[in-house]
């Protein structure tokens, strides 16, 4: 059977589907031919990915993370100068614009420049979870989530100095995402960002750890210590206050 | 976190470390306020590699030089101090990836470095699927020429 190149590329850009990929690998076992074209493109993805991943290692300039610190502050002054004025879009959504360019590190101080929101607040540099979303890391278990509850809690982990920390969605369409852990008074975000849409969830059910984005994924990573707690494990750190 | 892929994906489009920084600064601070222009459906990645690339043909219309980028002199210049072979290597592909119209540049910079689905990057682009697609055969048939003959020289 020949294929096309066409064929051949969809095939190492991992476009085809089932039935087309299965005739392709039964084809390759027998023509080394056919499997040098696909060894081809794919070597080159490799080179190019080879030579350019390094960037995404690189140090951010400052220059860069001051563009995205710096830019809410117009919005929040033309917010607190003309309170009649709806702003062009709410602070949650800039946030999580924000909060998924650079991720955790950052959050406090982007939030401490946006307007309160209904369900965060910020304080002293730091940004405690309050209001709704610090009640259901206090209290809602993962096993036991109200249906229609505001916030869903994901997973619940150790961190490795030791902390407790949660992941959660906020909202009822879902469009936040974040993980907090506890230190000795609040519940601190860590990382706050959008969720990736999810055109077929099943209505009222996530899974535990489904629907992160990655910013927020790759924050649990980087935190866990070991594997997350199981529902007994987490009604016991509840029971503690999540004090470690 | 989605700045260093914006940062990669740029350096592959513009192939230069100052102009890659400029283009994410001025896509930043577009997203930041253009949030409302933010589609429900479509993921955040995809809004900002849509920005970053017509940030970057905004720039190329201004520059008067749409269709070619050609390398800089001080790039010749890094080339010679560059003994290193990741640092070579990077120029080599930065140089390849340079030569190449920009509408396949941007087709093997969202496919093959940013690992994007076909459907995706046609978007992006705002392009047909198939248009898309021969942009890229295209685009990898000219780096495999290119870096073929200059992997020896370099190395």
């Amino acid at each position: 059977m020949n294929f096309s190149d066409e064929t051949v590329m969809a095939y190492a850009d991992g476009e085809l589907d089932a039935a087309r990929r299965a005739a392709l690998e039964a084809a390759m076992a027998t023509d080394p031919q056919l499997a040098q074209r696909v060894a081809r493109h794919l070597a080159l993805r490799a080179r190019l990915r080879a030579a350019l991943d390094p960037v995404l290692d690189a140090p951010l300039p400052e220059r860069l993370l001051a563009s995205v610190r710096g830019a809410p502050k117009h919005t929040a002054n033309v917010v607190a100068l003309k309170r009649q004025a709806a702003p062009r879009w709410s602070w949650p959504q800039w946030g999580a614009i924000a909060a998924s360019l650079v991720g955790g590190a950052l959050l406090g101080p982007l939030l401490l420049r946006a307007p309160a929101g209904p369900a965060l607040l910020t304080r002293d540099g730091q940004v405690p979870a309050s209001g709704a979303l610090a009640r259901a890391l206090n209290e809602q278990l993962a096993s036991h989530q109200p249906p229609g509850a505001p916030v869903q809690i994901g997973v619940s982990f150790r961190a490795r100095n030791g902390d407790y920390c949660r992941t959660f969605v906020l909202g009822e369409q879902s469009t936040l995402a974040g993980l907090a852990c506890r230190g000795h008074e609040a519940w601190r975000l860590e990382v706050l960002a959008q969720t990736p849409v999810q055109p077929a969830a099943a209505a009222g059910y996530r899974p535990a750890g489904s629907a992160l984005p990655a910013s927020v994924a790759r924050t649990l990573d980087e935190l866990i210590a070991g594997e997350p707690l199981d529902a007994a494990g987490e009604a016991a750190a509840r029971s503690r206050g999540w004090q470690p | 976190m989605l700045l260093p892929r914006l940062r990669r994906f740029a350096r592959a489009l513009t192939a230069d470390v100052n102009d890659a920084d400029d283009l994410v600064q001025i896509a930043v601070e577009r997203a930041l306020t253009r949030g409302a222009q933010l589609r429900p459906d479509a993921p955040l990645s995809s809004w900002m590699f849509g920005i970053v690339r017509n940030a970057w043909l905004d720039e190329l219309r201004a520059r008067g030089r749409r269709a070619r980028l050609f390398a800089p002199e001080e790039s010749a210049e890094q080339i010679g101090d560059a003994s290193q072979g990741a640092h070579a290597d990077l120029l080599a592909v930065q140089e390849a990836l340079a030569r190449l119209p920009e509408e396949q540049r941007a087709a093997v910079a969202l496919v093959l470095i940013e690992g994007l689905s076909y459907k995706e990057a046609a978007h992006i682009m705002e392009v047909p699927i198939g248009t898309l697609t021969s942009r890229l055969a295209r685009g990898r048939e000219a780096l495999q020429e290119m870096l073929g003959e200059t992997t020896g020289a370099l190395r």
